[in-house]
């Protein structure tokens, strides 16, 4: 599954390419068509929006493996585009990493990515974080590595230790991850521009590094040129698009509530023909057409 | 987000939940267990009592006793069964044709005698004006009526004469939904001017996804020309602002309450 996809060339070889590769957040079938339609080549399934929107509760490690695995699912029958899926923790410890790879794997990811918090996890920029020995982390990046039943499928390694044990411990531990296979480096919520450049430099030829674009969170905002010349190899911007939407849902009903009708709103709406042409309604439907049975009789 | 503007009532909605889970038109490609899944979801959040669109019950009357008994468990306060073929699509898109009325009378009381509680409300939706005309489709809600159908749901009346028509017609035995989907077959009015018409629910299916599929075009685009989402910053919440909607200090704070300290 996690070998070519029509028409994409695969993560591996995008993060080989002289470019920084960038993965807007989705986390659904429509979010990730709209990532693919506006012409990106990548894009990160986050495990965050995933408990945003269909749980309706924050990144505190609540949405199961399953549920994520299901997720992946339905974008991956929907669009071609590699996948970069937030395992989160891997739900436990090496054994349920082993599953959670076996599973996503076979969802249609491209990558996992696994992080070293302890389960259950929070997201990287809420307080009151925790990580579990190197050991365990290596031991879980490991595990990942040989459950994989594609080497195309690439392991994202992450660390949140910066936070907790300050910088040379995440670099100690990424230096870890990468002896045991990690493919990508996320070192998460770096706090200076120097730290940037020398974790870049530093891996320079052995393991990618991403770059998490969190409006509001710890590291500085930059944008991809510039993360590229800071030596980063893959940028995400994970809740971007979660963000804009609360937003605007906010809006979007008091308007409704306020007015019993959604009449003030509809120069910000797509209206009935455009939402189809947007779902493609009309492709969809003739080649169903290609299927009916007067064509067989 | 609909509870914390203010409304008493949700609508899951069939379409919106094929856009956006699935990425696809509402064709009837969503199957049972999808729905009742995201149905769950949303009352494992939620008090507010939900509408959910059941399509045509996804099969014959014995597919929709199924369909009942797993959406009122999931956590439905009123489920709607429509008059389409299986599979079904999109009231307001084109092709669209309905089984006889007596099927679906069959489909109605399976719905009615399946439900647990006798508060689960049922709907009963024809599309039968754009097919067989509003004199036969006036004939079949009047025999889901008498079958047992708690709520009607005429599909895209063409004319304010027929709303009116239909309201007066069910007053006292059935309340009728109104539908406002824009740009559909149905003339747009406001809550307040379909109460004046004699409806006694409105549903706005459709509106928060059209919104939000324009919003998205605009945002992926901004972030593929810039390499950034700066030129978002003031129409997008920030980290502590998206927290604070969805509780998350609360959450933890409750989480506390069971912590191993207290148990000693």
């Amino acid at each position: 599954m996690s070998a070519q996809r029509n028409g994409y060339t695969p993560l591996k070889q995008q993060l080989r390419g002289p470019d920084i590769v960038v993965a807007p957040g989705c986390f659904d079938a429509f979010s990730a068509m709209m990532v693919a339609r506006a012409g990106f080549s990548t894009a990160y399934v986050t495990g965050a929006s995933i408990a945003y929107t269909r749980l309706g509760m924050p990144d505190i490690g609540l949405v199961s493996m399953n549920e994520v695995a299901q997720t992946v699912s339905l974008i991956a029958e929907r669009v071609e585009i590699p996948l970069i899926v937030d395992g989160d923790t891997g739900y436990g410890n090496a054994l349920n990493v082993r599953r959670t790879v076996r599973l996503f794997e076979a969802s249609g990811a491209a990558a996992i990515q696994l992080e070293d918090q302890t389960f259950p996890k929070r997201c990287g920029h809420l307080k009151g974080k925790s990580v579990v020995p190197t050991g365990e982390m290596v031991g879980k990046i490991k595990a990942a590595c040989d459950a994989r039943r594609s080497s195309d499928f690439l392991v994202v390694a992450r660390t949140d230790a910066i936070a907790v044990n300050g910088y040379d411990d995440a670099i100690e531990r990424a230096e870890r991850f990468v002896a045991a296979g990690a493919d990508v480096l996320f070192i998460e919520a770096p706090e200076s521009e120097q730290q940037q450049r020398d974790m870049c430099a530093r891996f320079k030829g052995r393991a990618p590094l991403l770059a998490n674009m969190v409006e509001g969170g710890a590291t500085p905002l930059k944008n991809a040129k510039e993360l590229q010349s800071l030596g980063y190899g893959l940028v995400i911007f994970p809740g971007g698009l979660f963000r804009a939407y609360s937003h605007m849902a906010t809006e979007y009903f008091a308007t409704l509530k306020r007015d019993g009708t959604t009449n003030a709103f509809r120069n910000r709406m797509y209206d009935f023909k455009q939402i189809n042409e947007l779902l493609e309604t009309d492709k969809v439907l003739a080649q169903g057409g290609q299927y009916d049975a007067k064509n067989f009789s | 987000m609909i509870v914390r503007a203010g409304f008493e009532a949700a609508y899951v909605s069939g379409g919106s939940i094929a856009y956006t889970k699935h990425g696809m038109p509402d064709i009837g490609l969503v199957s049972m267990n999808e729905v009742a899944t995201a149905i769950s979801l949303i009352a494992e959040r939620n008090d507010v009592p939900l509408i959910v669109d059941a399509d045509t019950g996804y099969g014959n009357a014995l597919n929709v006793r199924r369909t009942v008994r797993l959406f009122e468990a999931s956590g439905a306060a009123a489920v709607q069964l429509e008059d389409q073929t299986f599979p079904k699509r999109c009231g307001h898109l084109k092709g669209k044709t309905v089984v006889p009325t007596g099927e679906m009378v069959g489909k109605i009381k399976a719905a009615c005698d399946a439900r647990r509680s006798a508060d689960t409300l049922i709907v009963a939706r024809s599309d039968a004006i754009g097919v067989e005309g509003y004199a036969a489709t006036i004939e079949r809600a009047e025999r889901y009526v008498e079958a047992g159908a708690d709520v009607l749901f005429l599909e895209a009346p063409e004319t304010e004469q027929q709303q009116r028509d239909m309201c007066a017609r069910f007053k006292g035995r059935a309340p009728l939904i109104a539908n406002m989907v824009e740009g559909g077959a149905t003339p747009l009015r406001s809550a307040t001017e379909l109460e004046a018409l004699g409806y006694g629910i409105v549903i706005f299916p459709g509106g928060l996804f059209r919104a939000y599929s324009f919003l998205a075009t605009e945002y992926l685009a901004a972030l593929k020309r810039d390499g950034s989402a700066d030129a978002f910053r003031e129409r997008t919440y920030d980290f502590k602002q998206l927290n604070q909607l969805l509780g998350t200090e609360a959450i933890l704070a409750d989480g506390t309450r069971y912590d191993a300290e207290h148990f000693r």
